[in-house]
């Protein structure tokens, strides 16, 4: 019952804002700023995704998710550079951010798991920090684009054209919810994830394998990582800075599905989006638009906690 | 009331520093330490919600640019002096505080800390697309030319005055902190501390004491904030992003937020550290890393912080002197 | 990464070695044989430099400039002691620097400088201390438009109207949109000065502004669609303003339009990161004048550079306008009386009295002036990306528009215009 409400609640607010905002303006222009608007949306969910995977089986908040993404498609932008066929760099880009994130899972990671989660989380901003200044080392300031394939090929989606590579974001986004979901209903190690996610200290005592099956955590959430960061090269800009600031609205997008739930990650990083870019059609508010991510999950959580007190209270063991 | 040793010697070293430290050092360390200064309070409050209530605000050094912006705006829309626009900035930076936190008093955990940071992420948006007043007109009183002079208080015009000035307050500030700590309040975030359930039984107004841990935080990053802009005359957005804010909390929690030096740590590594690296000509993103891995190795090997480590050598040596001394 | 480092650091080491032997090849006036010996002339320089942005490449070239005159004889047979502080894009650093050079250190004046921050920061200051500033990267107004700093480059106002201008008279531009960043002192300012050049042509402009770090750049595209404009000026910085021209490659909208650009575009890696979509449509502003001219100034600073500069110092427009800080400079204190070069007060007013110093790097002369708003250069050259590479398409014009009118005025007053 309670879902229905909300998604009702939802849809209603959606298409306030929709309409609101689109109010007097021709369709065609509307249905335009809606596919960008998607557009973006879809890499705030692909950003928040890649959070929710490693928080649910860890309880850590990767804040360096966007510094190690940015470091690997640099990897991937200089192995084109010097002539290595594409997909052999994407490989390489997406292992480099893979062997990062599990680096940091094994090594770093225990030393912390006693702690409270915002030190867990506040402690990856230093693990950002190292990748970061070593990325901006290595490559000075120039501009660069990381190219792919799919740039070339593009379809028209109400009076939008849309490259082949978003619509792979896109695509990406919906399969990891997908296989996310089947792993952790259908593998040993899903449940085993599932079952840390709901209680750390009670899965010990029953025998799960904690340190296991956080490295296949480590190990996922590197690996999306490392696909994010090639989207963001792509899609956003190819500068590490900005990919790995853009883990900002990505928390955002995953505070909308109270950090565990991938779909809702997904529905709430596309109202981000589009909410984001409809904004455009105000003239007062069009300067403030990247404020959007923000405000939505700040009302997210103040929704959550009006109904779900313990919710709120969970990660407080 | 009763003090402790490493009160006493705080506020010992304070005072020193406001007779000495700006007849020792030039231009460019007066500024450093002006700067460092105001960061202290700012990571002062932030330590205080972590260590006396164990709420985590991200969104620190977000208020300090509210109170930078509420102090610019009155410095050039009204003839007001430095003092009185101070407190209006500290009382208008708190009473946002509150404002903004009203929906997170009844979180707690990463979920306050996160709400912070959008907070945070927020006003920084705001920032970077109105800018902060320099004498411009209207409401955002942003003008293309050099900004309009920035009055200072009358005792302090020059960088030194102005200094010890900073550091007065920076002193008041702290014992803002502790007199909350040794009175009602103090004993009211002890409990909520533990258990707001129980707080609650015993007749502790659990929203109204919070809102309160709020608003002295607000006005201890308003004031920071307020202090700040004095110092340079002017801001910009840069200092204020989000990930600033979160940045000042780990040094917080580096430098060791059970303790007062704990804060005055943090400031240092967040501002004369950087600006010692970059004296020496080292590559800033080198900087970059070489703080991030400091960062990290801080937070896994002390858990209570750098203050606390010390803090633990000094507890040591005196077990050590002591039945010596009886003997 | 560690290898990776030390190569880098052996490259530049061995690399600066050329540099030290052929230290005599290039002569920088004024320019007696020898070494300049004697007490040095402090002179201090401020850059930023930090992700995501290096604008150190001014303040590169000034030293190396400076460096050429030590090796030719110096001022009055002294050296130029040349001290540059980073500001890393931090307001702070900003503040601290300036305060280090001209406090701590006695700089009699500043030169190259370069910052998105450090002018704004510090520009009430320069003037409280009675020192001028030579700069050449100003990106914000403030450094314009305040009394104590004078740029050698155009800034995104006058390069941005340089470049509606060409778009109206030879693209035939009727309604142009400009897209600029939305920072009060860098796009509300510079496209509000091309809403009003558009204004007093009698012809139509809106501004578009979006937030630098914001992912999304499509929505400003749609934003400058449904402008109605006929002809889009990008004046953004240079990654943003790539990821805008790849959004509209993307809607195929090269032939839709007439696209022009400010500076930032004006770079030898722009037209690989662009590709060959671009080729032959988008036309850019040059502030000063082209990289491979083939003028004297412009050979002699490549010659510099060469004997003087690192090996990966940028040649690009910031380092042009870095020498010709420099060289201007260099040639005000020679023709000081040396008993007054240690003198700021003295400089300062030799600086205010500068007027009509020529060079082949810039479109009109040189001057400064006792006012609250400098900007002597104002009048470019217009290129087209084409081939991989720029070609010249306008020789150098002024620009016209109803804020350069107090500046003209202040030119006749000199007998300059």
């Amino acid at each position: 019952m309670r879902i229905l409400v909300s998604a009702g609640a939802y849809a209603l607010a959606m298409a306030g804002i929709i309409l609101g905002l689109s109010w007097g303006q021709p369709s065609n222009v509307v249905g335009m700023f809606l596919v960008s608007g998607l557009a973006v949306g879809s890499l705030y969910a692909l950003g928040g995704i890649g959070l929710v995977v490693l928080y649910r089986a860890t309880g850590v908040l990767n804040f360096a998710n966007g510094a190690i993404g940015a470091l690997g498609v640099m990897v991937a932008w200089q192995l084109v550079q010097w002539g290595w066929p594409g997909p052999l760099t994407w490989v390489l880009g997406i292992g480099l951010t893979t062997a990062l994130s599990l680096g940091y899972g094994r090594l770093i990671g225990p030393g912390l798991a006693w702690r409270d989660p915002v030190v867990k989380a506040v402690a990856t901003l230093g693990f950002a920090l190292v990748v970061l200044g070593m990325t901006a080392f290595a490559w000075e300031d120039d501009v660069r684009r990381f190219a792919l394939p799919t740039d070339n090929v593009a379809i028209t989606i109400l009076g939008l054209r849309v490259t082949v590579t978003r619509l792979v974001v896109v695509a990406a986004v919906i399969g990891i919810v997908v296989v996310i979901w089947a792993y952790l209903g259908r593998t040993r190690t899903g449940l085993q994830m599932r079952a840390l996610a709901n209680d750390r200290d009670l899965s010990a005592l029953i025998g799960v394998p904690i340190v296991r099956v956080e490295t296949v955590a480590w190990g996922i959430s590197g690996v999306i990582a490392g696909f994010t960061g090639l989207m963001f090269g792509n899609l956003v800009r190819l500068e590490p800075t900005i990919i790995t600031f853009m883990i900002i609205p990505s928390i955002a997008a995953a505070i909308c599905g109270r950090l565990d739930n991938l779909a809702l990650v997904l529905v709430g990083g596309l109202s981000m989006g589009v909410i984001e870019s409809m904004l455009t059609l105000s003239p007062e508010l069009r300067a403030v638009r990247p404020i959007a991510p923000f405000v939505i999950a700040a009302l997210v959580l103040v929704w959550i906690q009006m109904g779900h007190r313990s919710v709120i209270g969970r990660d407080q063991q | 009331m009763s003090t402790t040793l490493s009160g006493r010697i705080g506020v010992a070293l304070a005072l020193m520093a406001i007779v000495f430290l700006p007849m020792l050092i030039g231009g460019q360390w007066m500024r450093i330490f002006t700067s460092t200064a105001c960061f202290t309070l700012a990571a002062a409050a932030a330590a205080f919600m972590y260590a006396r209530l164990n709420m985590v605000s991200l969104a620190q050094v977000a208020l300090m640019g509210v109170g930078g912006w509420v102090m610019l705006r009155l410095n050039h829309g009204t003839a007001l002096p430095f003092e009185i626009n101070l407190l209006l900035t500290g009382v208008l930076t708190a009473a946002i505080s509150v404002l903004l936190a009203l929906p997170a008093l009844r979180m707690r955990g990463l979920y306050l800390a996160l709400i912070t940071l959008m907070i945070a992420g927020g006003l920084e948006v705001i920032f970077s697309t109105y800018r902060f007043p320099n004498g411009g007109t209207g409401f955002w009183g942003v003008m293309p030319s050099a900004a309009a002079p920035f009055r200072r208080p009358v005792l302090a015009e020059s960088d030194g005055a102005y200094l010890r000035y900073v550091i007065a307050v920076v002193l008041i500030g702290f014992l803002l902190i502790d007199l909350h700590r040794r009175t009602r309040p103090g004993r009211a975030w002890a409990m909520i501390r533990r258990s707001e359930a129980a707080a609650l039984a015993s007749g502790v107004n659990v929203t109204a004491f919070k809102a309160w841990a709020f608003a002295l935080s607000g006005l201890l990053a308003g004031l920071a904030g307020g202090l700040l802009a004095g110092a340079l005359g002017l801001l910009d957005p840069a200092t204020f992003r989000a990930s600033e804010s979160v940045l000042l909390f780990a040094l917080s929690v580096v430098g060791g937020a059970q303790y007062w030096f704990g804060a005055v740590i943090a400031a240092a590594l967040y501002r004369v550290l950087p600006a010692l690296f970059n004296n020496a000509g080292i590559d800033p993103n080198l900087t970059l890393v070489i703080f991030g891995a400091a960062l990290l190795h801080a937070i896994t090997t002390a858990p209570d912080g750098i203050a606390g480590q010390i803090m633990g050598v000094f507890r040591g040596l005196t077990a050590w002197l002591r039945p010596k001394g009886r003997r | 990464m560690k290898t990776t480092l030390k190569a880098m650091f052996l490259a530049g080491t061995v690399l600066a070695i050329p540099g030290v032997v052929l230290a005599d090849t290039v002569v920088c006036e004024p320019g007696n044989d020898g070494p300049a010996t004697g007490a040095p002339i402090r002179v201090g320089g401020i850059f930023g430099n930090a992700a995501p942005g290096d604008f150190s490449s001014a303040t590169r070239a000034a030293s190396a400039y400076f460096a050429c005159v030590n090796a030719s004889g110096g001022i009055h047979g002294r050296p130029v002691e040349y001290g540059v502080e980073n500001d890393q894009w931090n307001p702070e650093l900003a503040a601290q620097a300036a305060a280090k050079l001209v406090e701590d250190q006695g700089v009699v004046a500043l030169v190259g400088n370069a910052s998105f921050v450090e002018m704004s920061v510090n520009a009430s200051y320069y003037a409280r201390n009675g020192v001028m500033v030579m700069a050449s990267g100003c990106a914000v107004s403030e450094c314009f438009e305040s009394s104590n700093i004078v740029s050698t480059n155009q800034g995104p106002l006058a390069s941005s109207v340089g470049a509606a201008m060409y778009a109206v008279e030879d693209l035939g531009a009727t309604n142009i949109a400009c897209i600029g960043l939305a920072i009060p002192s860098v796009g509300n300012w510079s496209c509000g000065a091309v809403e009003s050049y558009m204004e007093a042509q009698g012809l139509r402009a809106s501004s578009v502004l979006m937030n630098p770090g914001a992912p999304d750049v499509n929505s400003s595209l749609l934003e400058a669609i449904a402008s109605g404009a006929d002809s889009i000026l990008v004046n953004l910085p240079a990654g943003l303003g790539i990821a805008f021209l790849g959004a509209a490659e993307q809607q195929a909208l090269r032939d839709v339009y007439t696209w022009t650009s400010s500076t930032p575009l004006y770079d030898v890696s722009v037209p690989g990161a662009l590709g060959s979509y671009w080729d032959g449509a988008l036309y850019v502003n040059a502030e000063l004048t082209p990289l491979d001219g083939e003028g004297e100034h412009a050979r002699h600073w490549r010659a510099v550079m060469d004997d003087y500069g690192r090996t990966d110092d940028p040649r690009d427009t910031f380092s042009q306008a870095g020498y010709l800080s420099a060289r201007f400079f260099t040639q005000l204190l020679s023709t000081m009386d040396p008993a007054e070069i240690d003198d700021r007060a003295a400089v300062t007013a030799a600086i205010q009295g500068i007027v009509g110093y020529e060079s082949d790097l810039i479109c009109g002369p040189y001057y400064v002036g006792v006012a609250d708003r400098h900007m002597p250069n104002r009048a470019g050259t217009m290129v087209r990306v084409s081939d991989g590479g720029f070609e010249v398409v306008r020789e150098c014009y002024e620009y016209e528009g109803p804020y350069f009118e107090p500046l003209i005025e202040a030119e006749r007053a000199l007998g300059l215009h």
